[in-house]
């Protein structure tokens, strides 16, 4: 009894820790939701710790392609990200009118992004360290002559 | 000593166990608890547009983001946080000759310019700051903005035109701490360099730096040191 009582509190404690090691840089999040009939409900929640493990899946000529695509904005996006988690949480950018609201915000480390219209509800939340991480990846990917 | 040395170890190898997860638990939020500190200056930009929507758009941005992340920007004119303008020119108006009139000028003294397109720019230096007022005419259809209320009254009657006789006068205020224009101006003959500007707008207390008004908008840009705009758009 008292070996099943070990064995059992070994293995939920294994889980307990690696659950936190997994969720230890946020939760991604993605939720669209349409309001026609018949509209998509996309609910995705994976833990941001799994991305960047997830782009080295990524084959190395997709990665570059990507990379390329991206080189213009990722200084700028890498720049942001890491700076933003410096600063209190916030609404860095909110438009709203009679039918739409937008809102560009962070929180607790992690950039969210809520937009409710009256076809769809989104909302988009990510961490900013996973930003860093992926626009990291994106660089070292980046092939030494880009014109090739 | 304990009396079970294989008991203690496990209790205290459990302790550690715990303190482990819960200091990965917490990671997360330890960036959060430094940074949530005073301190910081605000950058914030609200329109409110009065047209049948009624939009509202509403920027907060932390001067030192701003001043951080515009020289990884290189596009175009804007390159390590400085903007090449090849011609200082705009509508006949050669604002870096006036900035640099208005720059030597004695305090409260006017500079003003009669654009091309109706537009009168007055600009003056008043207690250190850089005060521009524009005054754009060029959509105005019938009479200036200041006309009677009667006079509205008659046109909103049943008149389809009312709209086209509406008001379409925009005021611009500006209102720039001078040691902003001279940090601004530090840099080149053909350049703004924008984040000395911004580095020095943030030594500067609480100022509302612009302010434009016309038939269809109100946009007000200031600094302060809340991280979220007054509920009704006041700075303080």
């Amino acid at each position: 009894m008292i070996m099943l009582a070990k064995i059992g509190l070994g293995i939920a404690g294994t889980l307990a820790v690696a659950g936190v090691y997994t969720f230890r840089d946020g939760v991604m999040r993605v939720d669209v939701d349409e309001h026609h009939a018949g509209g998509d409900h996309v609910h995705l929640w994976f833990p941001a710790a799994a991305v960047p493990m997830l782009m080295s899946a990524v084959p190395d000529r997709e990665l570059a392609k990507a990379s390329r695509q991206a080189r213009e904005y990722m200084p700028l996006a890498r720049a942001v990200a890491h700076e933003l988690g410096q600063f209190p949480d916030t609404t860095l950018v909110e438009v709203q009118d009679r039918n739409k609201h937008v809102r560009v915000s962070t929180h607790y480390g992690a950039i969210q992004i809520d937009v409710t219209d009256p076809d769809e509800d989104v909302h988009v939340v990510c961490p900013l360290a996973t930003i860093e991480d992926v626009t990291a990846q994106l660089a070292q990917a980046q092939p030494e002559n880009p014109e090739n | 000593m304990s009396r079970n040395p294989g008991k203690a170890f496990r209790n205290t190898s459990l302790v550690a166990g715990l303190v482990a997860a819960a200091a990965l638990l917490l990671a997360p939020f330890a960036g959060y608890a430094q940074s949530a500190s005073g301190g910081d200056r605000w950058l914030h930009v609200r329109v409110v547009s009065t047209d049948a929507d009624g939009e509202t758009v509403s920027v907060n941005v932390p001067l030192e983001l701003a001043e951080k992340v515009l020289p990884a920007i290189n596009k175009k004119e804007l390159h390590d946080g400085k903007v090449t303008i090849d011609h200082f020119d705009s509508d006949g108006v050669d604002f870096r000759a006036v900035l640099e009139a208005v720059r030597n000028a004695k305090d409260g003294e006017f500079v003003t310019v009669t654009g091309k397109n109706h537009e009168d720019v007055r600009v003056a230096k008043k207690d250190g700051f850089l005060l521009v007022h524009v005054t754009d005419n060029s959509g105005h259809v019938g009479r200036h903005h200041s006309a009677d209320k009667d006079a509205d009254n008659k046109d909103n009657k049943g008149d389809k035109h009312a709209d086209a006789k509406k008001d379409t006068v925009s005021h611009v205020e500006v209102r720039i701490p001078m040691s902003v224009v001279d940090a601004m101006l530090g840099s080149g003959k053909n350049e703004l360099d924008i984040v000395a500007g911004l580095h020095m707008l943030a030594k500067q207390g609480d100022t509302e730096l612009v302010s434009v008004k016309d038939e269809d908008n109100t946009v007000r840009v200031w600094v302060d040191s809340k991280n979220a705009p007054a509920p009704e758009g006041g700075t303080r």
